[in-house]
């Protein structure tokens, strides 16, 4: 009798230490403690697929939050729909010592409907769990199991979520019946395990002792140096809709499949379609005409519900209420012009996303649709969800991406147009005119065009105060008063902008002992210079490609001489070109810049290059010329 | 008590300032649903607001009592009908409606029905577009909360859109407050509201506008369960019309401050047959109700599980200094802040506050109180209502309050606790609580008082530079920052925020180019009652320039104001800093000797009127050194739109004096 309670007592003892220990922070490797703001101790996350329609999911985390810069991520959430269902929810949380400090009830999960920004109705919601506590650093546990009775993606695996992340260990388990195919993408290097496990067969993903990486400005992405999969199917089913998605073909089938008929318009818009184009010689003014209409006569609200996040809103409907999201206006765009005889094709693509990957299609890449009106020598693309832009301008963060048509065919890749820098311009004449106080009146005529236009375009839409507000604010002249502003688009054809302001200044000039000193650069400085980053791990992104050229012509005030004007600059490398000078002409400076910036990727080496050229043009840009006294 | 008349003396002030304040006969108005005139097509705006993206043509409110044969209890019956021309595509939002409703404890509020309406005129004729039954969605956004939206269909550029919707409410304790401006023009906004005489009500009503009270008595009758009650009723009613669109500002509390409105506030209940109470008619009703309250007074009054906590926490100290000190580091260090500002806790006793290790802003401050009362120090609950919640109308009103901090007295000082912060120490609260005024409830007592909640601290930072200018243009040296109080707050928060140093001094080289920054060291970083001392060997390139033989700079470096953050020419709210503060850099620089200043820059000193804020700017130099010093200092956490002015000015001098360069002369 007595040994059998030494031994119960013994066991309780060692179960009581372990589990007091298991997260403690001293536990965690030395290495990983570098550069991390957070550690994930475990990660394990298991996506079990029944059939097309069906499948389990369970997820389960313990991450060691090391200071405050991690306080974002002491939470839990996990989104849900009509087609899916979170349960056994569970969290835990554990001090430094890794001591239980609370085991949450299932009460504490909020649950709260997830309706995206801009969307007006969606049926999307969220479990989630805010961990709080005070003393760093500590641990938290959950894990919960979601099922899903309609499919549209698979979890895809990403256990370095962020900057400052390491990761102890992390595993993906996905099993899907070999009856069914599907698709991953999967970062360079990393091990796939597969194994047939009764009627199914099973894929493991895992990695050990992953180092946080420091933040790195300008970053295209952590995904170049980290472990990853993605995962698409190929058969799925989804809210009474049976999909293959094997490739962009069939994939851009299925959709088309969806839209079917969804063009059908009432009599009375077939009617108002023809009086519309009657005058109409080319096709290319038909579309003008009806892209007009779209443009006066809808407007964007949000509703997705179900296959809805797919399948448009038939034209018929989008023609009683008159607004739609991007889909339902892009269809209802397509069978006005069907009604014109022009065909046309609805179009997949990622708004401010990467390009479809030609080779792997899957629905999570794209998050938009435009519409793509093919004519013979000359193909029209129109962005059916804004009331302002100009006919086939459809916005820099639509332009020069990979997309999908959707055509009565299938699907098929094309490429959206390309805006470059010399397309994406700003072009300024300032005229700085000194009174003897050396206060100056100034008067500034810009134009912008294309991304430029599309960032100003705000400024038409706004009202007088607001539009005075912003001018205040954007153009950094030391103490200004405007005296006049207008803004106008001179051709509602083209996407450009002209700016004209007016206005005093009285701090053009600083003083320095009895000379004057005049940054040359009055109206477009780049006012700092990024900052170089040793051993650089990941790729950057100059996302932006644009030029702009400025002209400021400054009349020398009475009285004084030029003492010292800088040389002509001129930076020029792979990242774009820059030039500045200055000419004296009779009585006044003409100051002249020109500054081109290319958008691309790229390798992390180049970066130090890419600092040094910000650097000069930096250093150009604050150039002053000294004005002294006639003696 | 000064602050609080400042801020009054500022609103008055505007309010004068404002045309259409003035009293003025409305003449009022009544609208049919459905009923749209020709000439409403044509409505025009002008002046400020001959942009507006939309104008509200009427915005008419009704609301009455009903007795509910299913609550057995009176009920608050809110109609609203109101009606916009929009003027462009940018005013396309005012065709959607969204109605929060809400529900607890089986009390809810329902919607009845919602009509709505866009006219469109085509070719002479107006044509009407209904809301359907397929534009109505509802969106439950958590247990308590439901969001009904709605989308008008057919709407353009010159549409006009109408909604009228009904809402009957089981929570008569607050009635729906009444907004007479919005931010596009308004031609005519009206509230009427019936109220049975068995009901009180405080009113406050808040902004600018002039909003035409008229009340009168009139006869009601209800049908409740024991037959029917005739009463009188008090109908209150307020209109306003062409009212222009409210712009907001920069450095202000919020738009709620300065919005026209009227609200209203249980105070007493006399329902025959129904013992007489008084809900909240004066402080001392309202301090015994919290007193009585379960999430206030009794949560306070639950010692038992404080008491083992506090032996732990002072030990063997007697001292009361000692103990409000250790007691406060202990509240603020083991419950953390979940950002939810109230003052009504949201656990019923402390103990399980204390498990749980987090909690609402009451939850924190009211267990720090517990443990103090324990410790049987004078500690008591002030009231308040933050910035950000705008004013409190300063009359018995427990519902415009959103937070709580603790009060303790010691001898002749009072000192201000707020413990939802690791980094708040006694007498600094956090910036939203800087809202001038706060009530300071005596429990025992059943009374309150108004009390000033002005930091008597200037936030200082003090930065010190001693550098050296070689003959290449390069400055090295070293760099001591000092800061204080609020300046000191935010600096240790972005240190505690970052991953690591490292981190921390990129984000503070963060638009310094040219600043190179070794041997950092941090001081005082937890030992909050000194001031946070930050050192560092600096070294400093792209700051000096050369043309021919003459060397110049901006002796600030990276300390100069750059912009006056005051841009507009006039300013209708006050500008409101929080707290004072004052800002000195001074810079040494020794310079080669073969080096000559080319002309000393003149010694400046700019004071505003009875002292409330002033700049200095100094320059002393010999050869081969030179000193700056520059010193800002604004006395006043509040400066009124009249003071406006000056501050502007005095903003546009300083960045005017730290913008002269120093020029040297090569010899």
């Amino acid at each position: 009798m007595r040994i059998v309670i030494l031994f119960v007592i013994g066991l309780f003892l060692i179960k009581e230490t372990k589990s007091q220990g298991i997260y403690d922070v001293n536990k965690i490797p030395p290495d990983l403690l570098k550069d991390a703001s957070l550690v994930i101790r475990y990660e394990n996350q298991t996506y079990d697929i029944k059939n097309p329609g069906n499948a389990v999911y369970d997820y389960k985390i313990a991450v060691t939050l090391l200071n405050k810069s991690a306080e974002g991520a002491s939470n839990m959430y996990e989104f849900y729909d009509k087609f899916s269902n979170v349960y056994n929810l569970k969290a835990t949380l554990y001090d430094s010592k890794g001591s239980k400090v609370k085991e949450y009830k299932s009460s504490d999960f909020k649950d709260r409907s997830a309706v995206s920004s801009g969307s007006l109705y969606e049926d999307s919601r969220v479990k989630f769990l805010d961990f709080l506590y005070n003393n760093y650093p500590y641990t938290i546990e959950y894990s919960y199991s979601t099922e899903y009775s309609g499919i549209r993606f698979y979890p895809s695996w990403k256990p370095v979520s962020s900057w400052g992340a390491a990761v102890e260990k992390s595993e993906y388990t996905f099993r899907i019946p070999e009856t069914m195919t599907f698709k991953y993408l999967k970062s360079t290097g990393l091990k796939t395990d597969s194994l047939k496990v009764k009627d199914k067969i099973q894929y493991k993903w895992s990695c050990e002792n992953v180092k946080a990486l420091e933040y790195e400005p300008m970053s295209a992405g952590i995904a170049d140096v980290s472990p990853w999969v993605t995962l698409a199917p190929n058969q799925f089913e989804y809210d009474n809709s049976k999909a293959n998605i094997e490739n962009w073909d069939n994939l851009g089938a299925w959709l088309s499949g969806l839209n079917n008929g969804a063009q059908a318009l009432p009599e009375s818009v077939k009617l108002k379609v023809q009086n519309l184009i009657k005058g109409a010689a080319t096709p290319k003014d038909k579309i003008k005409l009806l892209y007009n209409y779209l443009q006066s006569n809808t407007r964007y609200v949000g509703v997705q519900l179900g296959i809805g996040g797919y399948k448009p809103i038939a034209a018929e409907k989008v023609a009683a209420v008159n607004y739609g999201d991007c889909k339902a206006l892009s269809n209802y765009m397509k069978a006005l012009l069907q009604e014109a005889g022009i065909k046309s094709n609805l179009v997949v693509i990622g708004n401010d996303m990467p390009s479809l990957n030609k080779k792997f299609a899957s629905l999570s890449q794209a998050n938009h649709m435009i519409l793509c009106v093919p004519l013979e020598k000359d193909t029209t693309w129109l962005e059916c969800t804004s009331q302002f832009v100009p006919m086939g301008y459809i916005g820099n963060d639509n332009s020069d991406r990979t997309v999908l048509l959707v055509t009565e065919a299938g699907g098929k890749l094309a490429q959206t147009p390309y805006y470059s820098p010399a397309n994406n311009y700003q072009k300024r004449i300032t005229k700085v005119n000194f009174d003897e106080e050396g206060s100056a009146n100034i008067s500034l005529e810009t134009q912008y065009g294309f991304a430029q236009y599309e960032e100003n375009l705000r400024m038409t839409l706004i009202e007088p105060t607001e539009q005075r507000k912003s001018l205040m604010n954007s153009l950094s002249i030391p103490n200004m008063q405007i005296s006049s502003f207008s803004f106008n688009q001179p051709n509602k054809e083209a996407a450009v902008l002209n700016e004209k302001v007016d206005l005093k200044a009285s701090q053009i000039l600083t003083k320095g002992g009895d000379k004057l000193f005049l940054t040359l650069n009055m109206t477009n400085r780049q006012e700092s210079a990024v900052t170089p980053i040793e051993n650089r791990k990941t790729y950057f992104n100059v996302k932006y490609g644009y030029s702009d050229e400025d002209e400021i012509i400054y009349n020398i005030p009475k009285g004084y001489k030029v003492e010292f004007m800088p040389k002509d600059v001129v930076i020029e490398s792979e990242f774009g070109k820059y030039t500045a000078k200055v000419v004296q002409k009779d009585n006044s400076l003409i100051y002249s810049r020109t500054k081109t910036i290319n958008n691309k990727k790229y390798p992390p080496e180049k970066y130090n290059d890419y600092v040094a050229f910000s650097k000069k043009i930096y250093q150009a840009d604050k150039q002053k010329g000294i004005l002294a006294k006639i003696e | 008590m000064n602050a609080i008349k400042s801020v009054l003396f500022g609103l008055l002030l505007v309010a004068n300032l404002c045309a259409y304040s003035q009293e003025k006969e409305v003449k009022p108005r009544t609208f049919k649903y459905g009923k749209v005139d020709l000439n409403e097509f044509d409505t025009k705006v002008n002046g400020a607001d001959s942009a507006a993206s939309a104008v509200a043509l009427f915005d008419v409110g009704r609301g009455w009592f009903e007795f509910s044969a299913k609550t057995g209890n009176f009920i608050y019956v809110f109609e609203r009908h109101t009606r916009y021309k929009i003027i462009n595509k940018t005013g396309y939002d005012y065709a959607n409606l969204e109605i929060q409703l809400y529900k607890q404890n089986g009390s809810e509020q329902n919607l009845e029905y919602t009509d709505g309406a866009t006219y469109n005129l085509e070719a002479g004729k107006i044509v009407t577009s209904k809301l359907s039954k397929e534009s109505k969605f509802s969106e439950k956004q958590d247990k308590n909360y439901t969001l009904k939206k709605f989308a008008l269909p057919n709407v353009k550029e010159g549409s006009i859109v109408e909604f009228k919707y009904k809402i009957k409410s089981d929570f008569i304790f607050t009635l729906r407050s009444w907004r007479f401006q919005k931010e596009i023009p308004m031609l005519y906004s009206a509230y009427e509201i019936k109220i049975p005489e068995y009901f009180k009500y405080k009113i406050t009503a808040g902004g600018f506008l002039f909003i035409n009270p008229k009340e009168e008595r009139v006869n009601e009758s209800f049908i409740s369960a024991s037959g029917t009650l005739n009463t009188t009723s008090l109908k209150l009613h307020y209109q306003v019309e062409n009212v222009p669109g409210l712009k907001t500002e920069n450095f202000i509390t919020t738009m709620e401050d300065y919005v026209s409105k009227v609200g209203f506030e249980l105070s007493s209940v006399t329902v025959p047959g129904e013992v007489y109470r008084d809900v909240t008619s004066t402080w001392p009703k309202i301090v015994k109700g919290l007193k009585e309250d379960e999430n206030f007074g009794l949560f306070i009054n639950k010692r038992s599980y404080s008491k083992t906590l506090l032996k732990d926490i002072i030990k063997i100290n007697t001292n009361q200094d000692t103990i409000v000190q250790l007691v406060f580091n202990y509240v603020k260090n083991n419950i953390k802040f979940n950002h939810d500002d109230d003052f009504s806790t949201s656990e019923t006793n402390p103990k399980t506050v204390f498990e749980k290790k987090s909690g609402n802003s009451a939850d924190v401050n009211l267990c720090l109180l517990t443990l103090l009362s324990e410790a049987k120090v004078n500690a008591f609950p002030i009231l308040l209502s933050t910035r950000s919640n705008g004013a409190h109308p300063g009359f018995p009103m427990i519902t415009k309050f959103n937070n709580v901090i603790v009060g303790v007295q010691i001898g002749e000082k009072t000192i201000l606790l707020d413990a939802t912060d690791k980094n708040h120490m006694p007498d600094m609260i956090a910036f939203d609580n800087l809202s001038h005024e706060g009530l300071k409830v005596n429990l025992a007592d059943e009374t309150a008082e108004w009390i000033s909640l002005e930091d008597p601290t200037i936030s200082r930072k003090n930065i010190n530079y001693l550098l050296t200018l070689d003959g290449e243009n390069k400055i090295s040296g070293k760099m001591y920052l000092s800061t204080t109080n609020y300046e000191a707050f935010s600096r240790r928060n972005s240190y505690q925020s970052a991953s690591n140093e490292d981190d921390f001094l990129k984000s503070y080289k963060n638009g310094k180019p040219g600043l190179g920054i070794k041997n950092y060291k941090i001081e005082n970083l937890t030992n909050l009652n000194e001031s946070l001392i930050e050192s560092m060997d600096v070294n400093i390139e792209d700051n000096v320039e050369e043309a021919g033989n003459l060397i110049y700079f901006t002796p600030l470096l990276y300390e100069r104001t750059k912009e006056n953050p005051f841009k507009l020419e006039e300013r209708n709210f006050p500008v409101d800093f929080g707290h004072p503060t004052e800002e000195v850099v001074r810079i040494t620089i020794d310079y080669p000797k073969e080096y000559q200043v080319d002309k000393t820059p003149k010694n400046e000193k700019i004071i505003l009127p009875e002292e409330s804020a002033s700049f200095t700017f100094l320059f002393a130099g010999e050869p081969g050194k030179m000193v700056i010093s520059s010193k800002i200092v604004l006395k006043k956490s509040l400066y009124t739109p009249e003071e406006y002015h000056y501050i502007k000015e005095l903003f546009k001098n300083i960045v005017r004096k730290q913008s002269e360069q120093i020029v040297l002369k090569k010899s």
